[in-house]
């Protein structure tokens, strides 16, 4: 009670008062980096796009004179038992200022009732379960892909006029059960019928009986609520079984390293998309392109995008802090942040700790590996 | 009918797979008596190997699946004298041997996870057999009717080594009593080495396979074999390959047409009771010989 009335009475201060410059020395944020295990392939740009983000606060001297920010990472491999002592050994270090961590929901649900315990500020930098964010303390650096999700259904929906569309889901993920039961009724209630959900688990690698079962029920569409190995494998088998009407997949397509796996069988798919190296249209969207581009010989994808917001939104936070922070000031003055000023999404509003973007940009991978507005063609 | 008749092809070649990986799993332990929990890793090792040999270097997908199963063949071989050689040779149980395996599966799915770079590869379409045959009704995928006739061929094959040639024999006799075997004549050590191989070849079969018709070149290939691979073993029996073959079919069988059918999210719980179901009326799986213990 007495650390939420301190975060009361801080972010008071920091509404109404002008930061005093930060005193100089390295403030250190704690990276629970995710590198290797089942969505390594993730993490790596997580990480990479989190550290991009450390060295242009410090080339830039965003901080001020002598004053650095630094990341201190350590790779959970995804498990919940290991992010968890991870956060811990951060919380034990009195020089680490915040923690940003997390891709999987579960283990960001587990590692948060921790952080706020320590009063450490956590942001989490991948999860997309609703309802994580927990200001003071805990923020989300992931646009909700729930609402997107059923925008662009509904777009396609208008566009392709389905009758009827089967659905795909991974059946141990509640975050995409809701996703796609947002969608299914909101998809109904524009009479599109549900022809039947596919259950598939997200550990499954065959996917061809399950292409057969939802070919089986001759949708107009279908739409795919699953992690990206199963929506690779499901869009494969799909494809190969001679499916050739309209496949609506979700921002787990965006990286290049499905359009090199998939090629053709990719190509036209929408989905909807925060960032695309792409279709970067401001400024600091192309700088982030090109630095990132220069520094890891590969285009940012939408997982380095969310690293690089993740460091600049506490970078802000410290700032607007000021003087010599302590967990608790950085709380309250991240608690006042109305939205993430360095951002490469064109605008990035903060409403209860979590971040958003305006409209829905929807995507699918040209013939030539590059993605592109979806053209509205099934 | 015509979807009925789909989903038996589908389950008929993800129960290849199975049976393939289940008949190599079978052969260790039955012969070397170790509950081998890195066999997975040797399928994921020949995917990779093939991958490589195809995308890297450009080699014909036929050669590539040689080389892969070559290299798991090779890897089976380095664990067996690295991991549990010195454990035989000091008369170590079952109990070491599994938790050695274990360190080797998680050292080996880590150098596998490296090697792809932490992605999930595919091989280029271009480079195997794709697209689809149409018997009448019944439509499948070139690489699914290549599994099953591999399967089919692979059992046929070790089945007629392991009971009708010396080799065999003294394999059973290795399997049996090694001292024993030793006694009349037998190399056990070649013997060992010798099997070793073959599981990790007929793993690394099922591996490249696998990789091919799931899309999927990564470490969790071989993990995902793995516990429908033992299962497979549990319920055919662990001497006889014919029973492994059976079993990997009837399970990927069972697993489509449980989806299909009955309940998809609930799948592999059905499948499984399944199993139970089945294993209580018959302990000894299908073909189990009915006093088979580990010497």
């Amino acid at each position: 009670m007495i650390r939420y009335l301190a975060a009361g009475a801080a972010l008071l201060l920091a509404a109404t008062a002008e930061a005093a410059p930060l005193a100089p020395g390295t403030y250190t944020v704690g990276f629970v980096s995710e590198v290797t295990g089942p969505v390594a392939f993730a993490g790596l740009s997580y990480l990479h796009g989190a550290t991009l983000a450390a060295a242009e606060i410090n080339d830039a001297f965003y901080l001020g004179s002598g004053v650095r920010i630094a990341v201190a990472e350590k790779n959970s491999g995804s498990d919940a038992a290991r992010t968890i002592q991870d956060a811990t050994q951060f919380i034990a270090d009195r020089s680490v200022i915040a923690v940003t961590c997390c891709i999987l929901s579960a283990v960001a649900a587990s590692v948060k009732p921790i952080t706020i315990n320590a009063g450490m500020p956590l942001v989490i930098y991948g999860a997309t379960m609703p309802g994580l964010p927990a200001p003071p303390l805990v923020y989300s650096m992931t646009v909700l892909p729930g609402p997107k999700d059923t925008a662009t259904a509904l777009a396609v929906a208008g566009a392709v006029k389905p009758k009827t569309v089967a659905y795909f889901l991974a059946a141990d993920n509640d975050a995409f059960k809701g996703r796609m039961a947002a969608t299914r009724t909101a998809l109904e209630a524009a009479h599109v019928t549900t022809a039947g959900v596919v259950s598939v688990l997200t550990s499954d690698t065959d996917f061809t009986a399950a292409a057969t079962q939802a070919m089986g029920m001759n949708p107009d569409a279908i739409l795919i609520y699953t992690t990206q190995a199963p929506a690779v494998g499901i869009i494969a088998a799909l494809r190969q079984r001679g499916y050739t009407a309209t496949i609506v997949g979700n921002d787990v397509l965006s990286p290049v390293s499905v359009f090199r796996k998939l090629g053709p069988a990719v190509v036209g798919v929408p989905f909807p998309i925060g960032f695309s190296a792409d279709l970067a249209a401001t400024p600091a969207a192309r700088d982030f392109v090109a630095a990132y581009t220069a520094q890891f010989k590969t285009a940012p994808d939408i997982y380095s995008a969310q690293g690089y917001e993740a460091i600049w939104f506490i970078a802000q936070g410290l700032k607007a802090a000021g003087g010599t922070p302590t967990r608790d000031s950085l709380a309250a003055a991240l608690a006042a942040q109305k939205e993430v000023e360095h951002n490469v999404y064109g605008g990035e509003p903060i409403v209860g700790g979590q971040i958003d973007t305006t409209g829905t940009l929807i995507v699918a991978w040209s013939p030539d590996g590059r993605l592109v507005p979806w053209s509205g063609a099934p | 009918m015509a979807l009925f008749a789909d989903q038996l092809v589908n389950g008929c070649a993800l129960g290849a797979l199975y049976a393939l990986f289940a008949i190599g799993f079978g052969l260790v332990f039955a012969t070397l008596g170790i509950l081998n929990a890195a066999h997975g890793t040797y399928a994921s090792a020949a995917a990779i190997a093939a991958y490589f040999a195809v995308d890297a270097l450009g080699v014909p997908f036929p050669l590539a699946l040689l080389l892969g199963v070559a290299a798991a063949a090779v890897l089976a071989l380095a664990v067996d004298q690295v991991a549990f050689q010195p454990l035989r040779a000091q008369g170590g149980g079952m109990l070491g041997a599994l938790i050695t395996s274990i360190a080797a599966w998680i050292v080996l799915d880590n150098l596998a996870d490296d090697a792809t770079g932490h992605q999930s590869l595919s091989f280029p379409l271009s480079s195997y057999p794709s697209g689809m045959i149409h018997l009448g009704a019944i439509a499948f995928a070139r690489m699914q009717g290549w599994t099953i006739l591999a399967m089919a061929a692979v059992t046929v094959a070790m089945h007629l080594l392991i009971r009708r040639s010396r080799f065999g024999a003294a394999m059973r006799a290795v399997g049996w009593n090694e001292a024993a075997a030793a006694l009349s004549g037998v190399n056990p050590r070649a013997v060992v080495s010798a099997t070793a191989l073959l599981a990790g070849a007929t793993s690394g079969l099922a591996g490249v396979l696998g990789a091919v018709l799931t899309q999927n070149v990564s470490y969790t290939l071989g993990e995902g074999l793995m516990l429908k691979g033992f299962a497979a073993v549990v319920v055919g029996g662990y001497d006889d390959v014919r029973g492994a073959a059976v079993a990997g079919v009837a399970l990927g069988i069972i697993e489509v047409m449980t989806a299909q059918y009955l309940s998809s999210s609930l799948r592999d719980g059905i499948t499984y009771a399944l199993l139970l179901g089945f294993l209580l009326l018959r302990p000894r799986g299908l073909f189990g010989s009915a006093a088979f213990t580990r010497a």
